[in-house]
């Protein structure tokens, strides 16, 4: 690609501070004491986005406070529907690209479509069967949902029909049950497509704000996307202590995302932009 | 080949778990949510909360609002991405990191981003003092009836625009060079080229990214119930925020059933759609 020229490359930098400058105040607020927040506010200055006093209070303070179980929570919650998710999907992924069975193609538009129903539009009757099975206020209740996502299926299945028909003929032939070729062939050749599948499940868990808010309304379970919402709103609100633990729930995912970015545009590249 | 019985066995140990969640997670509370919307307060068995919603304000009020938010935001929302895509599709080396900050947002949890950017649009808040900086006068924002819903577009946009602007940078790269090379042979300029060989070329992940993010913002939640509850004067009261409070707030589930069905009817035809564009790629390959 030829190179760029300097005004383009300019607006390009500008697009991307514009875009990024909530989260920057997001950061400055955190590490300034609370009841200088709105202090330096009006007129904009340099101080409004650079701690003129620099303090770990509000940071170190997630620790005492409610925030503490619900990050906990959170992490807990993401990390199972990783592990649970990924295998679910890999499986029936292999079931529907490798695995030779009548009706095949239609279970999988059946199936990709079902889980592409959004799920918060069906979030308010799930949770009156959840409940009649106690699951309310539990990890499982949180993490159930997440666990099954048609995109990851969709992109996994893409992968593994890539993979040549002949390796599997001749693990076959072999003597490999389908399991092990699943575990030992297809698992390891698809690294770049379970990182993405991954990702998928990952944001979907972390995101998740109406489910949580309707199936674990205690404190014990509580999720830090609802806890940030709830703290937010309470009656004398500590700005600091929000602002940080806010960025605390954004920094993770944030990180993650920025580590992986190659392996997200590839998600997006395989649900079919492509032409 | 084994016998057709462990065949059989296999297929459903690999696919069982998944058919099950499908059936659990997603076809049951949509059936019970379909059952449920027939059956009246009384007990009987008909139209009557179709009929009750279709007649309530509140209910007529958020169709209204969600048409109206839909109709500006996600022409808004593509155009944006659009044209953050043309730029972003730069000759530079750092792009990479520079798409990767606009794409941030997306990650970060909804609830998250709209509780900062509640704070900064309060009327003390920092998007006013950047407003009266540049010399202009301070806005109510989210309490006020005339500026709510286009402070929660604006969020929303902030959130998701960089995803979409990732899919066309992807549409983007797959347009063979040499079909503008053609034309600028033929003295075509930068709007003809746009005009006769991107848009054209782009036609498949924009309709994508159209078909995708109406259905995503037709479920937008977290901003809504957070920031306005639906208000001031049920001005962003958007239909999935209509749904909760008719469920949790006003517990009634007859009607949260009705609209659910409505709801759910309406994502499905969306999502048809776009798994056709989904899988009309996949035939390609």
């Amino acid at each position: 690609m030829t190179e760029a020229s300097f005004t383009r490359k300019f607006f390009v930098v500008l697009v991307a501070i514009i875009f990024f400058l909530p989260l920057w105040w997001l950061a400055a607020s955190s590490f300034r004491p609370s009841d200088s927040i709105f202090r330096y506010l009006s007129p904009i200055g340099v101080y409004t986005f650079w701690p003129d006093e620099w303090t770990l209070k509000n940071v170190v303070g997630i620790w005492d406070s409610p925030f503490r179980l619900a990050i906990w929570n959170s992490i807990i919650v993401s990390m199972i529907t990783v592990v649970v998710g990924l295998a679910l999907c890999s499986m029936a992924a292999f079931a529907l690209a490798v695995l030779e069975f009548p009706f095949r193609n239609a279970v999988f538009v059946v199936m990709v479509i079902s889980f592409l129903i959004p799920f918060d539009a069906i979030a308010v009757p799930l949770y009156s069967i959840m409940r009649m099975f106690g699951l309310q206020d539990s990890y499982t209740g949180l993490i159930l949902p997440g666990i099954g996502n048609g995109l990851a299926v969709f992109l996994l299945r893409q992968f593994f029909l890539g993979i040549p028909k002949e390796i599997r003929e001749a693990a076959i032939v072999d003597g490999m049950g389908w399991f092990r070729i699943y575990y030992s062939i297809y698992l390891p050749l698809s690294v770049p497509a379970m990182v993405s599948a991954a990702l998928i499940l990952y944001i979907f868990q972390w995101q998740a704000y109406l489910w949580p808010l309707l199936i674990a309304p205690g404190a014990e379970y509580k999720v830090a996307a609802v806890a940030i919402a709830q703290f937010s709103t309470g009656y004398r609100t500590d700005y600091g202590l929000i602002f940080a633990a806010a960025l605390f729930i954004a920094v993770i995912p944030m990180a993650i995302l920025t580590i992986l970015q190659r392996y997200y545009s590839a998600s997006i590249a395989a649900t079919g932009s492509k032409e | 080949m084994t016998s057709s019985k462990s065949r059989y066995f296999v297929v459903l140990a690999f696919l069982g778990p998944a058919l099950l969640s499908v059936f659990l997670l997603r076809l049951w509370p949509a059936a019970l949510a379909l059952i449920n919307s027939f059956r009246e307060p009384g007990g009987a068995y008909g139209l009557g909360n179709y009929t009750y919603i279709f007649t309530d304000p509140e209910f007529l009020n958020s169709l209204k609002i969600t048409a109206i938010y839909s109709v500006i935001v996600n022409p808004l929302q593509i155009a944006i991405a659009l044209a953050l895509a043309l730029l972003m599709n730069a000759g530079m080396r750092t792009i990479g990191f520079w798409r990767t900050i606009v794409l941030l947002p997306v990650a970060i949890p909804q609830s998250v981003s709209a509780v900062v950017w509640g704070v900064a649009l309060r009327p003390d808040g920092l998007v006013n003092s950047i407003l009266n900086t540049m010399g202009l006068e301070s806005q109510r924002f989210l309490t006020s009836p005339d500026q709510s819903l286009a402070s929660i577009m604006l969020i929303v946009s902030w959130i998701g625009v960089g995803y979409w602007m990732t899919f066309l940078v992807a549409g983007l790269q797959e347009i063979p060079k040499s079909l503008y090379e053609a034309v600028k042979i033929d003295g075509a300029n930068g709007w003809q080229q746009f005009r006769y060989i991107t848009l054209p070329q782009l036609r498949r992940p924009l309709t994508f990214v159209l078909v995708a993010n109406t259905v995503a913002n037709f479920l937008v939640f977290a901003p809504v119930q957070i920031l306005t509850q639906g208000g001031p004067t049920g001005s962003t009261n958007l239909i999935m925020n209509e749904v909760y409070s008719q469920a949790f707030v006003l517990s009634d589930p007859s009607s949260a059933a009705a609209s659910t069905v409505i709801l759910v009817a309406v994502a499905l035809l969306v999502v048809t759609i776009q798994f056709r564009l989904m899988s009309a790629g996949e035939d390609r390959t």
